[in-house]
């Protein structure tokens, strides 16, 4: 196993316990922190006394060594002393009466959580003559119980059954660290992290599985419908006078309908959080770009794919994407001409590095700056970086091999095949810039070819040591805080370089580690006065879309959200931000804060002022009623009049919340847990409770009434502080 | 952060001061001791005057912007954009002659420019003498000749090139993160002279650090007005919060002091939002222009409401105004020859609209607007763009500007890479190296605005890298294209 740190030197880097220390950490502040790509050093020292029982690892039946420990020297409290659970909180575990019986499978689902490294995904129960086990073939670590003892036997412990301890011993550590029974509360926080939204049903689930089991079922799952075959079903492939093939929005019915229907939801999420850092803008493309709305397609499909698979693949998968080649003009980037000055564009070279990879300092693990001797930031890349690596991207362009054909309608323009939208684009070797290649400490030979440059090109920033520390603290304020701690940034890193495997660049390990860390479950954080973020306002909508089950009452769909007004307007369009620079920078720091003068970052306030306030509360007033207005909603095709048949298409269904009418409180509690989870305080639960105790209603007032009186409840709850901050 | 010289601070103008913040609700608590002392250097405003910020987001390309219209350069200027060539992002010179721009002192070496056809608002503007161009002007520590910068061992600006640090540097000095810019600096000197210190830095435009400064805070104003609650509109039928009581809990709820950081910033910005709209609306709803805006036209959007918020000033007590407003899209990397044009049909048509509308109000003389950008482009093709420079060409519009002339020097047209003098103006293939920095441009704006020799360097804390007491006279800190 790559980085497997020495088991018998690990013992003494860890110096006896201070219980004095734990005398003085009350027992409720407790919280076990993960341990990162530690956690082999850290497993290491739990696992410290092993017994030799030589290699009888094997990948199906229960390993005879686990059954049979020979001499086995039991630490009892190695883990909760030593673990990477809860550091110098030992004593204060064994001092406490030991928590409610622990199973073999709670205690799994917390080890798979705690050391993704050693047990890297969730593996399912078995059972042999009383040794309950897991086996993990990513690793091939075995996970048992035998007699109330839990046993540990891989190449994590050198193919040594080793018995860290009594399975009671660890009941303290694992109740510590995150309930394995997380409350209601606990499990909707996961949920509005891990995806879009919390149902009851969701929040069940969380409950029986835990945060890593119900995760890991939810990376299981195969992909929904892709955002190509979706259009491609409601007819926008066809070739008519509608000319979907020219700067057509139906990309904004797609992308609304994967972020509010798509039944992967974690996987969605994610790739919306991906979105606003490996940026392809719609309004960048609909004008030079045939099929603009299959090109903004493809690229979603393309996060959506490779978002949980490898980052070098997915980096290779963007740089060729047709989109992007249009959005950052690699599409036509041709060689340098000596006769007429001419040199390769340098959009992708520059935006590759600073916004996509390594950006422009030179970062510690943890995604501190490294300063240079003058005090000030070192630059990761030079102005002549940008130059030579710009000849790398050159010879690409628009994969017009499927043919053309001619628009129907006057003046009948020739338009490239709809497959030129996705895949990659075309390479032509004379247009490849044969010049020498230096950038970053490498030098591609003049003459190499073009697919061997990209290869060096993209593996070289791919190995790039700023990658990891660079994007994973932008993933942590994409999904968790503005301003994660440099350790939480460090963990996620560490599982970046490597997942435990051995292997860089495992988003989907990447995505665990941001999700299960530690800060973003931990109660500690829900007490903090800046730990958490803005909620996106297209988080919002979506989450309200997924709570209250919006349905399209003619199946056609057409959300938008594009109405452009200011006193309405969203002021952020999924995959149409501003610029490659998407909605906001990770580095904004709001002036006239108390974070200016911490300098701390706070990205999504960039899009906050005194018209965006006020428009979201009139935005929500208009959908949380009747949900949205569409023209002509029996066709997909827009219309861009009215109609007669325009109306509420895209509705909510409050059944549940109506049901709870006559009983205000249980109303805003049940909104407080699915769109807050629980983070609304008692005196803004008071306040709104008071605010629609004035509404007249009753159990028995009509339906629309009922409806106006959730609604009312809704709007009350999504313009709140507390709602808007997401911690 | 910076703090003003409080070497002349007066005790009234710092109580004054005081009330002023607790009033308008754009004090920062943190800031609030140091700053409002250095504010006690206000202005004693009697009279109006406003800067208008229109910065040109992605980096303006200079060459087709200001084109070099003598044979010689433009010859010169039409082999290194392409010339005859397929690519070619030439500006024809025989296109060139209506907007052709006659200084009424002509360059020096026969140098001459003109606009693109697209740009005639603009070049009538400057021939009647309500425009100046300031050439070559960037971000700069200090003066630089091409030979230090490629040592690098001068201060330089940090990360060059990179759009959204350049673009903080234009308005702020410093890369992305910055929290003051020197528009919100000159807000805060000219926050005491308005009665209502929140309309002191406005943009019509998204969040900008421009507008940002010890205590001053930028205000939005959407280019509709000011945006209302709708959900706290009383006494209307069909109203969706139908009682009084419903709409008072959800006018707490908004405005409720959070203990988080982000709630807080929220609820503080909602706090402003409400505290404004009534005043904004109606002194908005007293000012009707009949000068035609162009549609279609984003920046003539907010322009329009910018000097509909000029209009309104008496109604919003205001006497010193920092404005901002801009339009996006000049990252022209490729397609140039389409979007550069279209670009800056609407720039000129824009502040054609806008000049016309001061001079309906009578406020020409009291209102200088003047251009920005990320960067400029280079000289030399990548195909059918340009890709990302350093110094640019850019304008000063206003009845205070000393118009219909050039300042700065003429930048050779070369993208050479030797020692020859006309290789030194630029850091390869055409980017400038400015021959002015920001800070004498934004000086030179200040001064007119009020601000006096003593405070510049509060406000641009690079100054004093330039000038005559840091014996620099060739790079000047009054650079004179404002009239005295």
């Amino acid at each position: 196993m790559p980085n497997q740190p020495h088991a018998d030197a690990a013992p003494a880097d860890k110096p006896a316990d201070t219980p004095a220390k734990a005398t003085t950490e009350p027992r409720h502040h407790q919280h076990a922190q993960h341990p990162g790509s530690d956690g082999l050093t850290t497993a290491a020292v739990v696992l410290g006394a092993a017994v030799v029982l030589g290699n009888l690892g094997g990948e199906s039946g229960a390993p005879a060594a686990l059954l049979n420990p020979i001499n086995p020297r039991s630490q009892p409290d190695m883990l909760s002393t030593h673990g990477p659970g809860v550091p110098s909180r030992g004593a204060a575990v064994s001092a406490t009466p030991p928590s409610a019986p622990l199973t073999p499978t709670a205690l799994f689902d917390w080890a798979e959580g705690q050391y993704p490294g050693l047990f890297d995904a969730h593996a399912t129960d078995q059972s042999d003559q009383g040794l309950v086990y897991r086996f993990y073939p990513g690793t091939g670590n075995y996970l048992g119980v035998l007699n109330g003892r839990v046993l540990v036997l891989g190449p994590a412990t050198g193919m040594r059954v080793t018995d860290v301890g009594s399975l009671q011993s660890l009941a303290d550590a694992v109740a510590a660290s995150h309930p394995l029974q997380p409350s209601d509360a606990e499990a909707a926080r996961f949920l509005l992290h891990a995806q879009f939204s919390a149902s009851d049903a969701d929040i069940a689930d969380v409950r029986a599985r835990g945060h890593s089991g119900w995760l890991d079922t939810q990376l299981a799952m195969p992909p929904g419908q892709s955002g190509w075959d979706w259009l491609v079903a409601r007819g926008y492939s066809a070739i008519n006078t509608h000319e979907h093939f020219f700067a057509n929005g139906s990309y904004r019915f797609m992308i609304w309908y994967q972020l509010t229907q798509s039944p992967d939801a974690v996987r969605k999420r994610w790739a919306l959080a991906l979105s606003e850092v490996f940026v392809v803008s719609w309004r960048g493309i609909k004008d030079v770009m045939s099929w603009d709305s299959f090109g903004m397609a493809a690229y979603w499909d393309l996060l959506c794919e490779h978002g949980l698979g490898n980052y070098r693949n997915l980096l290779e998968a963007l740089t060729l994407n047709p989109a992007m080649g249009a959005f950052l003009s690699t599409r036509g980037n041709a060689k340098e001409d000596p006769a007429t000055g001419r040199q390769p564009d340098e959009n992708y070279a520059r935006e590759v590095m600073q916004l996509f990879s390594i950006g422009l300092h030179k970062l510690n693990l943890d995604g501190t700056p490294q300063l240079g001797p003058n005090g000030q930031p070192i630059e990761s890349y030079s102005a002549a970086d940008v130059s030579h690596l710009a000849r790398v991207f050159t010879g690409y362009n628009t994969d017009d091999s499927s043919g053309f054909f001619f628009s129907p309608k006057a003046p009948h323009p020739r338009v490239a095949n709809l497959p030129s939208a996705r895949g990659r684009m075309a390479f032509d070797p004379r247009q490849h810039s044969p010049l020498e290649k230096r950038f970053l400490g490498v030098v591609i030979a003049p003459g190499t070819s073009g697919p061997e440059s990209l290869r060096v090109a993209l593996d070289t920033l791919a190995n790039h040591p700023n990658v990891a520390p660079f994007l994973s603290r932008q993933f942590i304020q994409r999904l968790v805080t503005s301003n994660p701690s440099p350790a939480y940034v460090q963990r996620v890193a560490q599982v970046f370089n490597n997942n435990g495997r051995g292997v860089r660049g495992d988003l989907k390990a990447v995505l665990r580690a941001t999700l299960l860390d530690e800060e973003a479950l931990s109660a500690a954080s829900l007490t903090s006065t800046t730990f958490g973020k803005l909620r996106e306002p297209m988080l919002r909508v979506a989450q309200w879309a997924r709570t209250f089950n919006m349905r399209s009452l003619q199946g056609t769909w057409k959300m938008a959200l594009d109405d452009w007004s200011p006193t309405t307007d969203i002021n952020q369009y999924p995959l149409d931000p501003p610029s490659v620079f998407s909605y906001y920078r990770p580095g904004y720091v709001p002036p006239g804060t108390r974070m200016a003068m911490e300098g701390a970052t706070a990205p999504e306030l960039q899009i906050i002022n005194e018209s965006t306030v006020a428009a979201w509360a009139n935005l929500a007033q208009g959908f949380v009623l009747n949900g949205f207005w569409v023209l002509a909603p029996e066709t997909s095709n827009p219309p861009p009049y009215a109609t007669p048949t325009d109306g509420f298409d895209l509705v909510p269904d409050y059944r549940a919340e109506k049901a709870l009418v006559g009983n205000t409180v249980a109303l805003v509690n049940r909104l407080n847990l699915l769109l807050c989870a629980g983070q609304l305080s008692a005196p803004t639960v008071a306040l709104i409770v008071n605010g629609l105790s004035v509404d007249r209603i009753r159990a028995d007032s009509p339906e629309a009434f009922k409806q106006g009186h959730v609604a009312r409840a809704v709007l009350f709850v999504m313009c709140a502080a507390e709602y808007l901050v997401q911690r | 952060m910076h703090l003003l010289d409080i070497e002349n601070h007066t005790r009234r103008a710092f109580l004054r001061r005081a009330s002023h913040l607790a009033l308008a609700g754009v004090a920062t608590p943190m800031a609030m001791n140091l700053a409002a002392l250095g504010e006690a250097a206000a202005f004693e405003a009697t009279d109006y005057k406003a800067l208008v910020c229109v910065f040109l987001y992605g980096g303006n390309d200079y060459a087709n912007t200001v084109v070099a219209f003598d044979e010689a350069r433009h010859a010169r200027y039409a082999q290194l954009r392409g010339g005859a060539t397929g690519t070619s992002l030439v500006v024809p010179r025989s296109s060139l002659g209506p907007t052709e721009l006659r200084p009424t002192t002509a360059l020096p070496g026969g140098a001459k420019y003109a606009l693109p056809p697209e740009m005639t608002d603009m070049a009538r503007l400057f021939n009647s003498g309500r425009m100046a161009v300031q050439l070559n002007v960037g971000p700069l520590v200090q003066p630089l000749t091409r030979q230090q910068y490629n040592a690098r061992v001068l201060p330089q600006p940090p990360k060059l090139f990179s759009h959204n640090d350049q673009q903080s540097v234009w308005q702020a000095q410093g890369g992305e993160g910055s929290t003051q810019g020197w528009g919100g600096n000159l807000g805060d000197l000219a926050l005491s002279a308005n009665s209502n210190a929140m309309f002191t830095c406005m943009s019509v435009s998204g969040n900008a650090v421009f507008l940002s400064g010890q205590n001053a805070l930028q205000f939005q104003c959407s280019k509709a007005g000011a945006v209302a609650f709708e959900s706290l509109r009383g006494n209307e039928w069909g109203q969706f919060l139908y009682e009084p009581a419903m709409r008072e809990a959800f006018s707490q709820l908004i405005q409720s002091p959070q203990s988080h950081v982000l709630g807080e910033a929220y609820n503080q910005i909602t706090r402003r939002s409400l505290a404004a709209e009534a005043q904004l609306t109606g002194a908005l709803s007293g000012v009707t222009l009949s000068t035609p805006f162009p549609a279609d036209n984003p920046l003539a959007d907010q322009l329009k409401m910018v000097a509909r918020l000029i209009g309104g000033r008496a109604s919003l007590g205001a006497k010193r105004q920092v404005f901002m407003v801009s339009l996006d899209g000049f990252d022209v990397h490729d397609t140039m020859a389409v979007r550069q044009p279209a670009l800056l049909k609407k720039l000129s048509g824009a502040l054609g609209a806008f000049d016309a509308a001061l001079q309906e109000l009578g406020m020409t003389d009291r209102v200088t607007a003047f251009t920005a950008s990320d960067f400029g482009r280079t000289l030399s093709l990548n195909g059918d763009g340009t890709d990302h420079g350093w110094g640019n060409h850019h304008f000063v519009m206003g009845g205070g500007v000393r118009g219909q002339a050039f300042y700065g020097a003429v930048p050779p047209l070369s993208i050479g890479n030797t020692d020859a003098p006309d290789d030194q103006w630029h850091v390869g293939q055409g980017r400038l190296l400015p021959s002015t920095s920001v800070d004498q441009y934004a000086a030179t704006l200040a001064r007119w605005f009020g601000v006096a020799d003593t405070e510049l360097h509060a406000v641009l804390p690079n100054l004093r890298h330039f000038g005559d007491r840091a014996g620099r006279p060739d790079y000047p800190v009054n650079l004179g294209f404002m009239k005295p």
